[in-house]
């Protein structure tokens, strides 16, 4: 049985050293004019890089770029397509972080890359592979409003939003993104939306070339849902457990045709797991499942965590990993 | 309006009673003293007699603009809920995480169980309260948000969590009721982001209020209320505090279906716009209140702390509320 671990998405982009403090500092004098649109790249490129250098000290399998460059979740990609305009701050989810909400007023189209630079940045930085993360269109147009028409109500938005994400897919897989997460949170808020969630991810699928497409959720219990996710059409399937006490035993009796991301180290608290537990969990997950393979990463995003405790849960991924292996390595 | 309760109290308010939410702008001098303090520049007597030049500039101001039920401003407070962790052992001030964009807060971590030595706000509040003979509000953050705003080490549940919390913030309670303050003011704003734990929120302010001789208010703002209205009700308080001018009133459309039967703390301009409003559109947001109200139920304030606004377009958003509230009074 192979495991595999995953930084899940973001990864704080401040620290309390100074060192890690650079690009706040560099974002405050460039929007008071006194930095350059270069100083600002030189900022998150040096966080882009600490995010990956810390998460190959820990021990981790697959990276991602940390996601510092994004203001947040959804409006750094909706705002740079066009017929979006991005307003003000809405709570997201039950976190106490806020995200600004986009204002569609026109179809929604890629004009530019969403995230192909960054890729291709951290690519070339890391030594391990690099996973790449986005935003699902489900999520992205639950988290818009419509004016003027908009994109003409919210399948046609959530369209949009798909054609822009299957471009942005395709571009990646051309660069060589061999693992492409799509985050769909909001799904596990609105089940109702499952059915075009299911017909978006059909063409951000048709898009992906090579790269295998990981579909992640969290912020709820995903045990209810959990056959109807399982019929979704992607490779693999990331959750949340810190919702759902019963998550394992729904998956240990409907099984899984797809490979699973466990989200068993909360990316939400400081606290820190018991390596050994979690590692006898997913060996009774692994052998219920007569699994091949499991991604092993946390709940969510590292971000919420202060940077010392990020650190901590990213080894605390690893050795949880060693505490699986312990015997058969 | 609870004016029974009020008048057990000994407090007489006339209709549309003004207050505010709690925190106002620091001014530049605080500041400044702040940041000196931070860097061991200057001592904490230092620190501390500037904050109490602050609170007395905003008492001074809010009985120059006539405000009925005054607050101390809040100007030896950074974050609602660091501040209390702040002085609670059983806390640790975490590093920083991000809020949004590129602001950030020291998120506090709950790493054994909390417990309450002696009063954190009295002192301010009866520093405050001596400086005028209108009636000033005990401030305090409320057991469900200091609970959903920290991280935990320590408690097995969310809800073990919050009673626990409960339990402390009523010993602040206690001591400022015995200091003699009769309006407390408990903010829970996190209660409405998770609408299936809103239990967990009423049975945390039970423990934290009930049995006390105080008029208590509850302040909660930019949620999803429909998900908790009317069940909200059911919190052990005499004033909700709402947000309602940034939802453009759309909460009537539930007080229409659904009839609220506390009295309501009126937000009626927006904390988060430079703008101020015009005393027409204050006026006509507290007229469409009336249209659902009784107007001895409402009381009149912004729609939530003023501290991210400059010091004289607080004084400005106040004094709208005011002259309207006194219009309509007349």
């Amino acid at each position: 049985m192979n495991l595999t671990t995953i930084n899940h998405s973001s990864y704080p982009r401040i620290g309390d050293d100074p060192g890690q403090q650079v690009l706040r500092r560099t974002i405050a004098e460039w929007e008071k004019g006194a930095k350059s649109d270069a100083d600002l790249r030189a900022a998150e490129e040096r966080l882009s890089e600490l995010a990956l250098a810390e998460q190959i000290e820990a021990g981790l399998d697959v990276v991602t770029d940390g996601q510092v460059r994004w203001y947040d979740s959804i409006s750094h990609l909706a705002g740079k397509l066009s017929g979006v305009r991005i307003n003000g701050l809405l709570r997201f989810f039950d976190t106490n972080t806020y995200f600004r909400q986009p204002v569609v007023n026109a179809r929604v189209e890629r004009t530019r890359p969403l995230a192909l630079d960054d890729f291709l940045f951290a690519k070339v930085k890391s030594s391990r592979p690099v996973k790449v993360v986005l935003t699902g269109p489900v999520t992205l147009a639950r988290h818009s409003i419509e004016e003027n028409g908009g994109a003409g109500g919210f399948e046609k938005l959530v369209e949009g939003y798909t054609e822009a994400l299957a471009a942005e897919i395709a571009a990646l897989a051309q660069a060589g993104a061999i693992l492409v997460q799509i985050d769909e949170p909001s799904l596990l808020k609105n089940p109702e939306d499952l059915v075009i969630a299911g017909r978006a991810l059909a063409v951000l699928v048709a898009a992906k070339g090579k790269a295998e497409i990981l579909l992640a959720l969290y912020f709820g219990d995903a045990a209810p849902l959990y056959d109807q996710l399982q019929n979704l059409p992607v490779d693999s399937l990331g959750l949340d457990f810190t919702y759902s006490p019963r998550l394992g035993e729904v998956i240990s009796a409907s099984g899984s045709a797809k490979t699973l991301a466990l989200g068993f180290v909360d990316g939400r608290n400081t606290k820190l797991e018991d390596a050994g537990a979690v590692a006898r969990q997913i060996e009774t997950l692994a052998r219920r499942l007569n699994a091949t393979r499991l991604y092993l990463t946390s709940s969510c995003g590292l971000e919420y965590l202060p940077r010392d405790r990020a650190r901590l849960k990213l080894r605390r991924l690893a050795a949880i990993k060693n505490e699986f292996l312990g015997g058969r390595t | 309006m609870s004016r029974a309760k009020l008048q057990e109290l000994g407090i007489n308010l006339p209709l549309f009673p003004t207050t505010s939410v709690g925190s106002f702008p620091k001014p530049d001098y605080l500041v400044k003293a702040r940041a000196d303090f931070a860097k061991k520049l200057i001592s904490r007597e230092e620190l501390t007699q500037k904050e109490r030049q602050a609170t007395e500039f905003w008492i001074r101001k809010q009985e120059e603009l006539g405000i009925d039920v005054l607050v101390d401003g809040e100007m030896y407070r950074g974050d609602m809920v660091a501040y209390f962790a702040e002085h609670l052992p059983g806390f640790e001030l975490g590093g920083l995480v991000r809020s949004y964009g590129n602001r950030y807060y020291h998120k506090p971590i709950i790493t054994e169980e909390v417990r309450w030595e002696q009063p954190i706000t009295v002192d301010w509040w009866k520093y405050a309260q001596g400086l005028t003979s209108k009636p000033v509000k005990g401030m305090l953050t409320g057991p469900y948000t200091v609970m959903d705003w920290s991280f935990n080490e320590h408690y097995a549940s969310r809800r073990e969590t919050c009673l626990a919390l409960a339990k402390v913030i009523r010993r602040e309670v206690e001591a400022l009721v015995q200091a003699g303050a009769k309006i407390i003011q408990i903010d829970e704003p996190a209660t409405s982001v998770r609408p299936e734990e809103l239990q967990i929120a009423i049975e945390g302010l039970r423990i934290a209020t009930e049995g006390l001789p105080a008029y208590f208010i509850t302040h909660i703002c930019y949620g999803a209320f429909e998900h908790i209205y009317p069940e909200m009700l059911n919190m052990p308080v005499e004033n909700f505090d709402l947000e309602m001018s940034n939802s453009g009133l759309d909460m009537l459309a539930l007080f229409r279906k659904s009839p609220f039967t506390k009295d309501l703390s009126f937000g009626v301009v927006d904390v988060h716009s430079h703008v101020i409003e015009a005393e027409a559109l204050v006026e006509q947001r507290l007229r469409d209140g009336l249209s659902v109200l009784p107007k001895e139920n409402i009381w009149v304030d912004p729609d939530c702390g003023l501290k991210t606004r400059s010091v004289e377009e607080a004084i400005e958003k106040m004094r709208t509320l005011v002259k309207v509230a006194h219009a309509l009074r007349n």
